[in-house]
């Protein structure tokens, strides 16, 4: 199978690349895209400074360099639903996406995987969409989680659901410390989610939008609401 | 008041989740309380005319809310008021008389409001809902979910940005969808106007210029702070 991890930056590429090359039978690829149209300088400076701040940037060094040899190290200059970029991704011949840009993605981006693009929702679906959907499930007294399914244009409405794991808040004190948790989990569950892509058992959940509802960024007055319930909660 | 006060108050076996969250609701509460005069000048207030006292005793005074969940039972509402009375009514916790149709008029969809853009959307929205307490029922969901995705996502970016906004339509919506919020008691609702009341204040000033559709908003975003469901813990 051809994975390819669709990244913001190399350093958010190589994170996830790393775990997921772990599954046995799986070619990855690592396309850094260019949303905000920066320069070329710019970019570089970047990712010099993630790297640096990654406090690993030997390894992280080693391994850029392990990906660029090869060739499967692709920057992208255009934006990733520009012509040049979908005809780069389709020259690819990926079978799955794995989403970790900051990215709304397109039909046309979308189908130039055989499968699609996988994305890590930190939330349970379908009850959950949108945005601010940890603090919501919080606020209401639902359990968190992560989803990973596969993208459709639309904000969350994928229909197929490749796993879903309820992941407790724990000891997060905060809505911020909660959120980081949860989007740490990205690289494992897409792991799991392409071992469960592999195995002849695979069944899709249906992700029915009408189960659910879209949620939408949580004002400070509720957010801070939030902060106190996983205070509470985790002082016990 | 404070979350101690809150606590040491409860009636109920205690939620501290709801507690926590009954708290924010009547901090809020005593903010507005406090500062709505900030939003309402002087002259805003005495342009509102014989609606000025009523108005200031309503945000000044102690919590009050109306009961409207009734009315999502009924298939259509109408009342004989023109709508800007029906609204203030509604505002400010007034006995509303309204007659219950056996037909509805024909449905609207999302994409309906889409096509339409600045005055006429204004218009229409105000012909449909005449009757405001219309947008609460079942049948409307898909326009109040548009309606609060404008909110949320277009309009909440412009008023960020401080950049130019239909004061009346934003201000009509903030209405309608704080009235949806009092029938259905849907938190996401009243988190939209959680999130307007926090914007810039200079992006707020602007609104003072349709003073009846401010002090409505202001009202009924203080009667969704004390909602009687989202108060449980507290004793009457």
């Amino acid at each position: 199978m051809r994975v390819a991890v669709v990244a913001s930056s190399i350093a958010a590429g190589i994170r996830i690349a790393k775990e997921v090359e772990r599954v046995a039978g799986l070619d990855v690829f690592i396309i850094v895209c260019n949303a905000r149209m920066q320069s070329r300088p710019l970019r570089w400076f970047r990712e010099l400074v993630l790297a640096v701040n990654s406090f690993h940037w030997l390894t992280l060094a080693a391994k850029t360099w392990s990906y660029a040899r090869p060739g499967t190290l692709i920057v992208l200059s255009r934006p990733l639903d520009d012509t040049a970029s979908v005809e780069c991704l389709e020259a690819l011949q990926c079978d799955v996406g794995l989403h970790a840009a900051n990215v709304i993605y397109r039909d046309a981006t979308i189908s130039s995987f055989r499968l699609g693009i996988l994305n890590a929702h930190i939330g349970i679906l379908p009850e959950y969409r949108g945005r601010s959907v940890a603090e919501w499930s919080v606020l209401q007294g639902d359990p968190t989680g992560v989803t990973v399914f596969f993208v459709d244009s639309g904000i969350d409405t994928g229909e197929r659901i490749v796993l879903h794991e309820f992941v407790p808040p724990g000891g997060q004190k905060t809505v911020m410390k909660l959120k980081k948790m949860l989007f740490g989990c990205d690289a494992r569950l897409y792991r799991k989610a392409l071992e469960a892509l592999m195995s002849p058992q695979l069944r899709f959940d249906t992700n029915d939008i009408s189960e659910g509802r879209r949620y939408y960024v949580m004002s400070k007055v509720f957010t801070y609401a939030v902060n106190g319930i996983l205070r509470t909660r985790a002082n016990g | 008041m404070d979350l101690e006060t809150v606590l040491s108050r409860s009636v109920l076996p205690l939620d501290r989740r709801e507690a926590i969250l009954c708290a924010a609701l009547l901090q809020r509460r005593a903010g507005i309380r406090k500062s709505w005069r900030d939003f309402i000048s002087a002259e805003c207030l005495e342009s509102l005319g014989p609606l000025a006292p009523e108005v200031e005793s309503f945000l000044s005074g102690p919590n009050s809310c109306c009961d409207l969940r009734p009315v999502a039972g009924f298939t259509w509402l109408d009342c004989d008021t023109a709508f800007l009375d029906c609204l203030n009514a509604i505002a400010l916790a007034k006995g509303l008389e309204y007659r219950t149709l056996e037909t509805r008029p024909d449905s609207w969809s999302a994409a309906d409001l889409k096509k339409l853009a600045g005055r006429d959307r204004f218009q229409a929205l105000c012909a449909r809902y005449c009757c405001p307490l219309n947008i609460g029922l079942g049948s409307e969901l898909e326009l109040a979910e548009e309606l609060l995705r404008q909110l949320m996502v277009t309009d909440r970016t412009k008023l960020e940005a401080e950049a130019e906004f239909d004061v009346d339509e934003v201000l009509l919506k903030l209405n309608l969808v704080g009235i949806r919020a009092l029938i259905t008691r849907d938190l996401r609702c009243c988190d939209c106007l959680n999130y307007f009341y926090e914007l810039p204040l200079r992006s707020l000033f602007r609104m003072r210029a349709n003073s009846r559709l401010l002090a409505s908003w202001l009202c009924i975003y203080s009667q969704l702070l004390c909602v009687p469901d989202w108060l449980r813990c507290v004793s009457p």
